[in-house]
């Protein structure tokens, strides 16, 4: 028989099972990060991306095409509409999510719903009314700057009148003079020749150097009107370019307002998405009662991270205080804060959750 | 966050207790699989080695040839080592009595032991695996237990009990229970399957030894019959 496989040694089997013991302690290690990373992002992330990104391309469309009062007109359709579809959407997860919980939890769903219909709603209303107002200043704007060409057009023509007026003068007034000259030699030429005749060029002189006095107080008349007219000519470039200046603030403010605007809509979804987010986070102490409400003013760093969640306004039951706080500091970190537009990013540091136990579950 | 919670991490800043108990349960499972090999190794050779012996056996070979071409007394094992000590007692006593029953009794007697050294031989280390699939879960659990202890401890000292100050405790703390379990499973699963194969080998080496003793039994007959008659 063979003797050589008599004795099984214990070196094999060591190797073997420390080996087996490190594959899967490299498994788990490399495994791990890469399967937590991703529930987080799933959720909250990508509904902000949608409803932003697309709020944003299509100011940025608008921009670019410079017809701003209907492209503001048609962008706020376009958004009304996208937030239409946006809501669309989130009713139609809904249903997807509440057909897969319904018999977990059927009136958690509805309540949820109905808050949800209410926040949307809310949010409509807002943004029209934000867009109305919107409208109502740039035309007021711009009914202001129509007046203003009226009447800028109306100072040039006068301005060519006058213009006008004053070449045929000079004209006139160059003739005037060559003629007087020649009027001159003339008399000259008849003083050397007849004596008589010198009176006659003297009277005539005399004649003369009232018409040049004449003359001569005409030109400093149209100096003066020269002047005049040059000061005016000032006068309005200084306020053509006032004009530009104000068109160009008219314009500035057009797109401050088409920013602003972007800028609460985007606002508007991340108040949502940190509402969303403290919501899923909260767990409701037992026994508080139905009317409580708790108002929670919350401080972000400028990256989205908490400095301070603190109770603006107590319910009087300490315990739902506490779970208020401790629903926001869990969501902590609101990463789509760097999402805003710089500007919207100072203003949304700081706002205040009010919770009541009838809104959310 | 993430990087907080990962495993080695986690493994790291675990309480003293909590680490020892892993330590353990590191220690137990290591050594339940290097008896998980060992056995694995041990009991395919002995299928082998027996399967390859009944061969020879029925082949038809003389007993005595067979006999000698064996090695000596502690290397055999299996069944060989069952036929070694059964002949030789065999051989011995029909020197020495004319009674075929004290022949046959000595003969089985030494069989027997033969065979429980057998078992002892082959049931070798199954007992740690079966300590190791019973105790290990409760070895991990009591980690679990005085992990969750510690972080109410800490709950306890924290102003604000926040999912973030506890998670990691907790976390922290199941781990024991995994690592208790990941002992536990493979050392069950291993020890019904060794045992069972155990017992079957047993059972083929019982049968062996009732067969070599009714032959033993056929050859006295032949050749005690003629002398008595």
């Amino acid at each position: 028989m063979a003797r050589h496989d008599r004795r099984v040694g214990y070196g094999l089997p060591l190797v073997l099972a420390v080996a087996l013991h490190l594959a899967i302690l490299v498994a788990s290690v490399i495994r791990f990060p890469e399967r937590e990373t991703e529930p987080p992002s799933t959720n909250i992330v990508q509904a902000t991306l949608v409803s932003t990104e697309t709020t944003t391309d299509q100011a940025q469309r608008a921009e670019e095409a410079q017809a701003r009062a209907a492209a503001r007109q048609a962008e706020e359709e376009a958004a009304a509409r996208a937030e239409e579809q946006d809501a669309r959407q989130e009713e139609a997860k809904a249903v997807e999510e509440a057909a897969r919980q319904a018999e977990e939890a059927e009136r958690q769903r509805q309540e949820e719903a109905q808050a949800r219909e209410e926040a949307r709603r809310a949010a409509e209303e807002e943004a029209a009314r934000r867009a109305e107002q919107a409208e109502q200043q740039a035309r007021e704007r711009e009914d202001q700057a129509e007046r203003r060409r009226q009447a800028e057009a109306e100072a040039e023509r006068k301005r060519q009148a006058e213009a006008e007026a004053e070449r045929k003068r000079q004209a006139e007034a160059e003739a005037e003079r060559k003629r007087q000259a020649e009027a001159e030699a003339e008399r000259k030429r008849q003083a050397e020749a007849e004596a008589e005749r010198k009176r006659q060029a003297e009277a005539e002189a005399e004649r003369k150097r009232q018409d040049e006095a004449e003359a001569e107080r005409k030109r400093q008349a149209e100096a003066e009107a020269e002047r005049k007219r040059q000061a005016e000519e000032q006068a309005r470039r200084a306020a053509e370019a006032a004009n530009q200046g104000l068109d160009r603030a008219i314009e500035g403010e057009a797109d401050n307002v088409a920013n602003a605007r972007q800028a609460t809509e985007a606002a508007n979804s991340f108040i949502n998405l940190v509402r969303r987010a403290v919501e899923q986070a909260w767990v409701i102490p037992p026994n508080v009662p139905d009317g409580a409400s708790a108002e929670v003013s919350v401080q972000l760093g400028p990256s989205g991270e908490l400095f301070a969640a603190t109770i603006g306004q107590s319910s009087g039951n300490s315990a739902f205080d506490r779970s208020a706080v401790q629903a926001v500091e869990a969501a902590a970190p609101f990463a789509e804060l760097r999402q805003l537009p710089a500007s919207a990013q100072r203003d949304y540091r700081q706002f205040n959750l009010r919770f009541r136990p009838g809104d959310i579950r | 966050m993430n990087d907080s919670l990962s495993l080695p991490h986690l493994i790291m800043n675990a309480s003293g207790v909590v680490q020892v108990v892993m330590l353990i349960l590191v220690i137990a499972s290591i050594l339940s699989w290097v008896v998980i090999f060992q056995r694995t190794f041990v009991m395919r050779r002995a299928r082998k080695a027996h399967r390859a012996f009944e061969d020879r056996f029925w082949s038809g070979v003389d007993l005595n040839e067979l006999y000698r071409e064996t090695p000596a007394e502690q290397e055999t094992q299996g069944a060989e080592h069952v036929f070694r000590a059964g002949f030789r007692e065999f051989n011995r006593l029909l020197a020495k009595t004319r009674s075929p029953q004290a022949i046959l009794e000595g003969v089985q007697r030494s069989m027997r032991v033969a065979w429980s050294r057998e078992e002892d031989r082959l049931s070798l280390h199954l007992v740690f695996l079966a300590t190791v699939a019973s105790a290990s879960p409760y070895i991990g659990l009591f980690g679990t237990v005085w992990g969750i202890m510690g972080s109410f401890q800490s709950l306890s000292m924290a102003q604000q009990a926040t999912l973030a100050t506890v998670a990691p405790w907790i976390a922290e703390a199941l781990i024991a229970t995994a690592m208790g379990l990941f002992a536990a499973i493979p050392a069950v699963i291993f020890y019904n399957r060794l045992s069972a194969e155990s017992g079957r080998l047993l059972g083929k080496y019982e049968d062996f030894a009732e067969e070599f003793h009714s032959i033993l039994h056929r050859n006295l007959q032949g050749r005690t019959d003629p002398g008595a008659d």
